[in-house]
């Protein structure tokens, strides 16, 4: 057995450039580490394929030099692993191969070796070699880092693109689903458990009759920059905000099994909010509009509804008809839910502010549907 | 045997490892001749490859020289010029003298 170099003799420098000597004869690995030393690296060595791999696994070199006559695992298969793991695949593989092995070298340059060196070996030769791939080396990871660095920015002004115009849990959701498989929602459609809640702005249709076109935008703007808010706030996902009125889901597209609270705590907020505005505008001229809001909950289909070149991400069934329905019939100020929506979120509803308004039958439902109505 | 003594030069940046290499050379020797006395001609042939490849990187060109002949007698089956590199490696390292600079 051979004698090792004592480790002391071969303690590596503090640099920034760190090599891996691997070669199962000491004196060599020994040799090759005092070579790279005296050109300001560190270096450390191992004397077998599997110690390297460890250490390669646990704290990837910046260049590893790699004996290819090794017993156990040989220098191929060690490159070879390398070069196939995307954690390793960019650290330079140097091959010590005998100088006229032909054969070794076909076979190196098949496992992804960077570069080879001939036994024995030269020091100018090494050292050139080294600085050469430590060149490259820096070039490529500055490349890299550039690219990544583009590519981070890039997803980050079309994630805050996107959620200009669509909820920011979708357009997680929308870029996540397109680095995972090139496409968003690709799953079908699917029948889910939703809460649904509409909110609307009551009266104001008639009120855009006798206002400027670009006060009701900015009416509308800030109306409708509260209620989001309030919806962000609670995890609700807005599937559409059409004309005065906002669609906003919960439990969808992600599992919420406080759902109901939630949209009570959507609804109590956006009553909150939009009273601070609603007393600037009347403080500014007065604006007879008020927010109604509905709450239903029940199945729903959840899905891409449209063409492929229009395309609406929605919940589309009873619990969303029936929210509708009951925002309709909601006066400024007032939170209609359904009974199971109420009996969800009783002991959260102050009693006094809440009162049963029977079963009501709702235009297009065949029967009657218990309604409560809650007054802040 | 020769009477000659040889002499290497070896990088001043290497005198440190020189003892250690030194070393490994004798027991190098030593596992030579047991392979030998074994016909062991496939650990003959693996010695021989190793000593071609460390001797001159360190400045010994006469050990890459012996492992050379060692390789190739060990392919070969060839036990007198076996015998007669694993003698000359022997008297080489009982003579060798080392300059650094």
């Amino acid at each position: 057995m051979s004698e090792v170099v004592p480790a002391e003799r071969l303690q590596p420098v503090q640099a920034s450039f760190r090599v891996l000597v691997v070669d199962d004869d000491p004196d060599m690995a020994a040799f090759l580490a005092r070579l790279l030393e005296s050109e300001g690296m560190a270096a450390e060595t191992v004397y077998s394929g599997d110690a390297a791999m460890v250490y390669v696994m646990a704290t990837p070199p910046d260049l590893v030099l790699l004996d290819v006559m090794m017993p156990g695992t040989d220098g191929f298969e060690i490159c070879e692993r390398m070069k196939s793991d995307p954690a390793t695949a960019m650290v330079p593989v140097v091959l010590v191969t005998a100088l006229e092995d032909r054969q070794s070298r076909v076979r190196g340059i098949r496992a992804g070796a960077d570069d080879f060196l001939s036994k024995p070996v030269h020091r100018e030769e090494l050292v050139a070699r080294v600085k050469t791939l430590r060149r490259l080396h820096a070039t490529r990871r500055e490349l890299e880092a550039r690219r990544l660095s583009a590519e981070v920015q890039r997803k980050e002004a079309l994630r805050r693109t996107f959620s200009r115009y669509i909820s920011p849990r979708i357009a997680e959701r929308i870029m996540s689903d397109m680095e995972d498989e090139g496409a968003p929602f690709r799953q079908g459609a699917q029948r889910v458990s939703v809460v649904a809640l509409f909110a609307d702005l009551r009266g104001f249709t008639r009120l855009t009759e006798s206002t400027r076109v670009d006060e009701v935008v900015d009416l509308l703007n800030e109306h409708f920059s509260v209620i989001t808010e309030a919806a962000y706030r609670h995890d609700g996902t807005i599937f559409s905000m059409a004309g005065d009125s906002l669609l906003v889901g919960f439990n969808v597209p992600f599992p919420q099994p406080d759902a109901t609270a939630r949209a009570w705590g959507t609804a109590r907020d956006m009553l909150s909010s939009f009273s601070r505005v609603h007393a600037r505008w009347t403080a500014s001229g007065g604006v007879p509009t008020g927010l109604g809001i509905g709450i239903a909950t029940g199945e729903a289909i959840l899905g891409n509804v449209g063409s492929p070149h229009y395309m609406s991400y929605t919940i589309i069934g009873d619990a969303v008809n029936i929210a509708s329905r009951l925002v309709q019939g909601a006066r400024p100020g007032e939170i209609l839910v359904t009974g199971p929506v109420y009996e969800s979120i009783r002991n959260m509803v102050p009693a006094r502010t809440a009162k049963f308004q029977g079963d009501v039958s709702l235009r297009g439902k065949s029967g009657t549907t218990s309604v409560w109505a809650i007054t802040l | 045997m020769e009477e000659q003594s040889y002499l290497v030069t070896v990088a001043k940046d290497l005198e440190d490892l020189i003892p250690v290499f030194m070393s490994n050379r004798k027991k190098e020797l030593d596992t030579l001749r047991v392979a030998f006395a074994a016909a062991d001609f496939d650990q003959l042939r693996q010695l021989g490859h190793r000593m071609r490849g460390v001797g001159n990187s360190y400045g010994f060109a006469q050990v890459s020289e012996i492992g050379k002949h060692v390789e190739d007698g060990a392919r070969s089956g060839d036990r007198s010029l076996l015998e007669s590199a694993i003698a000359q490696y022997s008297d080489f390292l009982s003579k060798v003298q080392i300059s650094y600079e």
